[in-house]
């Protein structure tokens, strides 16, 4: 299964063109920058399905659900890129034909293709999308999400590991549901460094021109954050000043060889760099082109971020919605789901399901962490939209740009 | 139908411009417009813009704040196009005059490039140039260099990238110029005793290459009396060697046009580019091209975005302008001379 796992983060880095899309849908009047697959939601979806703020004494379920995701971000058929299991089975089930769209390649670009509808009061025509923690911190600062109703969950929240509960922006998990999670820490050559457990590495001369920082800002701001004994979790405006100082020594130093996005692995592996700022899916595909590679959360606290189910404003098919996340939340659905993504599974009970699909998986650290782990680990705290406009731009002048 | 076309003869010339018009239309003049009116906005992506002329404010502010990247643009293009034309010249001139049946071969292997994506040429370009990589581990091996030395990550590295990538613009349109040049009019000048060119070719050639290698070498600040003299000393032996006296009054002014084509297919592009920045560059080498981008599409800064392709385009309007005045002018007395 290692062949498949392709992070969803290159398509971060390498893409940008991309994103130019959210420009051109910012561009639009209202009304105008909505994608089209509400044509695909289907006119005989049952009234009751639609979100309103009567309760509706019996909801019942729609013919379809609008899924957003990330590419390669679910099981896929090996034959047939268009068959997903999970999706079938749901059917199987349901009923329900879940038009499953592989659309979000940036949360940004993604944003700027539903902000026109969300703040029109309209309909995106998507009932479920999955964004990053700090977007989704964004959707819920503005009011743009269903919240969900819990009395139609019975997996959900009840199966999300604890290290996922309590995220600030949301602490009851009224709004979110965590899809995927990983952890970003030190990658590096164990055979020319040796072992690294500290954040100290990447402010060492030693590595001078061989060192690349990550150019997400949250990544990147929580290690000087740590060198400095802070945490990203209760991070300041005074403390990322500090943080940012701090990057900018090694950047002066001539320490930092680059900010990258994914391209820093295959730096890792052609040895031009022997140490990098990593995220933990990236590493272990790595391994099998150079096995001298090693992935370790740093001692002072390494960077947790993850990706949510979210439900859009104004989405016909909430119920559904609902009811869907409360399927991935079954043990043995997230370990299907797992078993082909690779990436960390915040679903209770999918460590086990999962080893009837393949033991060795249910013994990979970097898939099913123990708790010994997650406590290294934190979340980047949300941040006001100020704080988030004043942090991204003073981390664009750090890099350059 | 004839009769149609006699009649509406004034017609056709519009008719055939329509298609290109419109596409000119919808493609460029219209979010050329839409640029404009968004560099003019003020708020934030979540709050939503509002345009209002009091934020021509932008336009200062982003000048102050990146005059550097622009800066850096225009010199690591200026470097880019001396380096694409020290190539592409004598390469299209072989073509053009000693390819025999190859010709065809030959341009296939210019153009062979673009068969390939511009992101994975550029990628290629990381394993080339790596620490270990084909050119610097045998160097390394050798001891010519030393072990901690690099090109990834240098002003080299970026520039080189962008002289590969944009190479075939500049062999082509000289290869043509080259081409349609009337071979009878070298043998004429040969006839009326054009012959090797001396000491004119090693004083132009010493001339030019201290000129170009010296221009480098400021670009790179990189020991400038060195470039200037080893510019001259290969200036001087290939102009003594290759630059003969009808080379020099006939085929490279035909060649001019070519010349000035190729530096605007080369220029233009170099100085907005930001993915050989990005991928060979390091913190210190960013391009406007990056900026731009990083405002778009990570800072959602669309005003300040709008505002610096404005700029950009302003820039390199005026750079064209004052390159055309230059060598455009010059080009048409010397061809009316001729």
């Amino acid at each position: 299964m290692q062949e498949s796992i392709i992070s969803r983060r290159r398509f971060l880095a390498g893409t940008g063109l991309a994103g130019f899309g959210a420009f051109l849908a910012a561009c639009g009047s209202p009304g105008t920058g909505s994608p089209s697959p509400s044509a695909e939601v289907s006119p005989s979806a049952p009234p009751s399905a639609a979100p309103s703020t009567e309760p509706s004494p019996a909801p019942s379920l729609s013919s379809v659900l609008n899924f957003a995701n990330w590419p390669l971000y679910i099981d896929t058929d090996e034959n047939d890129p268009t068959k997903h299991k999970t999706l079938e089975d749901f059917r199987a089930e349901y009923g329900v034909t879940v038009n499953y769209s592989e659309v979000v390649n940036d949360n940004n670009e993604f944003f700027g293709t539903i902000r026109a509808p969300l703040e029109a009061g309209q309909d995106t025509g998507w009932d479920i999308v999955v964004l990053t923690q700090w977007m989704a911190a964004r959707l819920v600062r503005l009011g743009w999400l269903e919240k969900f109703d819990h009395s139609h969950m019975a997996n959900f929240p009840a199966n999300l590991l604890d290290a996922y509960k309590g995220a600030d922006f949301d602490p009851n998990n009224d709004y979110h549901a965590v899809w995927q999670a990983g952890m970003t820490g030190l990658g590096y050559d164990s055979a020319v460094t040796g072992e690294l457990t500290s954040v100290n590495a990447f402010w060492d001369p030693k590595w001078k021109g061989r060192v690349t920082y990550l150019s997400e800002m949250r990544d990147c701001v929580s290690f000087a954050l740590a060198r400095l004994g802070y945490s990203n979790a209760t991070v300041t405006k005074e403390q990322f000043d500090e943080a940012i100082a701090e990057l900018k020594k090694a950047v002066q130093a001539g320490i930092v060889r680059a900010f990258t996005g994914n391209e820093y692995a295959e730096d890792l592996v052609s040895g031009n760099v022997v140490l990098a700022m990593a995220w933990s899916g990236d590493i272990i595909q790595k391994q099998l082109e150079r096995e001298s590679l090693r992935f370790s959360i740093p001692q002072e606290g390494g960077v947790l971020w993850y990706d949510c189910m979210l439900i859009p404003k104004g989405a016909k098919n909430k119920y559904t919605a609902e009811v869907f996340i409360d399927f991935v939340y079954r043990p043995e659905i997230a370990a299907q789901i797992e078993a082909y993504v690779n990436y960390i599974c915040p679903v209770k009970g999918a460590q086990d399901a999962i080893k009837k699909i393949d033991e060795a998986l249910a013994t990979n650290e970097l898939i099913f962490p123990a708790e010994a782990t997650y406590s290294k680990v934190s979340a980047f705290r949300s941040l006001t939209e100020e704080e988030e406009r004043y942090f991204d731009d003073q981390f664009s002048s750090l890099i350059g740009a | 139908m004839g009769a149609f076309l006699t009649r509406r003869r004034g017609l056709v010339p519009y008719l055939l411009l329509a298609p290109g018009l419109l596409w000119l239309a919808v493609f460029y003049v219209y979010p050329a417009f839409q640029m404009f009116i968004s560099s003019f906005w003020s708020g934030t992506l979540e709050t939503g813009f509002r345009f209002s002329l009091d934020n021509w404010r932008t336009y200062p502010a982003a000048i102050e704040r990146y005059a550097e990247q622009f800066g850096r643009s225009i010199l690591y293009a200026t470097a880019a196009t001396i380096l694409t034309f020290l190539i592409a010249y004598p390469l299209a001139y072989t073509i053009a005059f000693r390819g025999g049946r190859a010709k065809n071969l030959l341009l296939f292997l210019v153009v062979a490039p673009f068969f390939t994506s511009f992101l994975l040429r550029t990628f290629a370009w990381k394993i080339i140039l790596g620490d270990d990589g084909i050119v610097l581990g045998p160097l390394k091996d050798l001891g010519l260099v030393e072990p901690g030395f690099r090109l990834l990550a240098t002003p080299i590295a970026v520039v080189s990238g962008i002289t590969y990538n944009f190479l075939p613009f500049m062999t082509l349109p000289i290869y043509v110029s080259l081409e349609k040049i009337d071979r009878r009019l070298v043998e004429a000048a040969q006839d009326l005793y054009a012959g090797p060119w001396r000491p004119g070719g090693t004083i132009v050639g010493a001339a030019v290459g201290a000129g170009l290698f010296g221009l480098l070498g400021a670009i790179f600040a990189f020991e400038l009396p060195l470039m200037v003299g080893l510019g001259a000393l290969g200036g001087a032996v290939v102009g003594t060697g290759f630059l003969s006296e009808s080379f020099a009054r006939v085929t490279f002014p035909l060649s001019l046009p070519g010349v000035f084509a190729g530096t605007l297919l080369v220029m233009i592009p170099a100085i907005g580019d930001y993915v050989n920045a990005t991928l060979l560059g390091n913190p210190n080498t960013s391009m406007i091209g990056n900026v731009i981008q990083q405002r778009f599409l990570v800072n959602n800064d669309y005003p300040t975005a709008s505002a610096l392709s404005f700029i950009l385009m302003a820039a390199i309007l005026v750079v064209v302008t004052i390159y055309a005045r230059l060598l455009g002018t010059e080009n048409a007395s010397v061809a009316r001379g001729l």
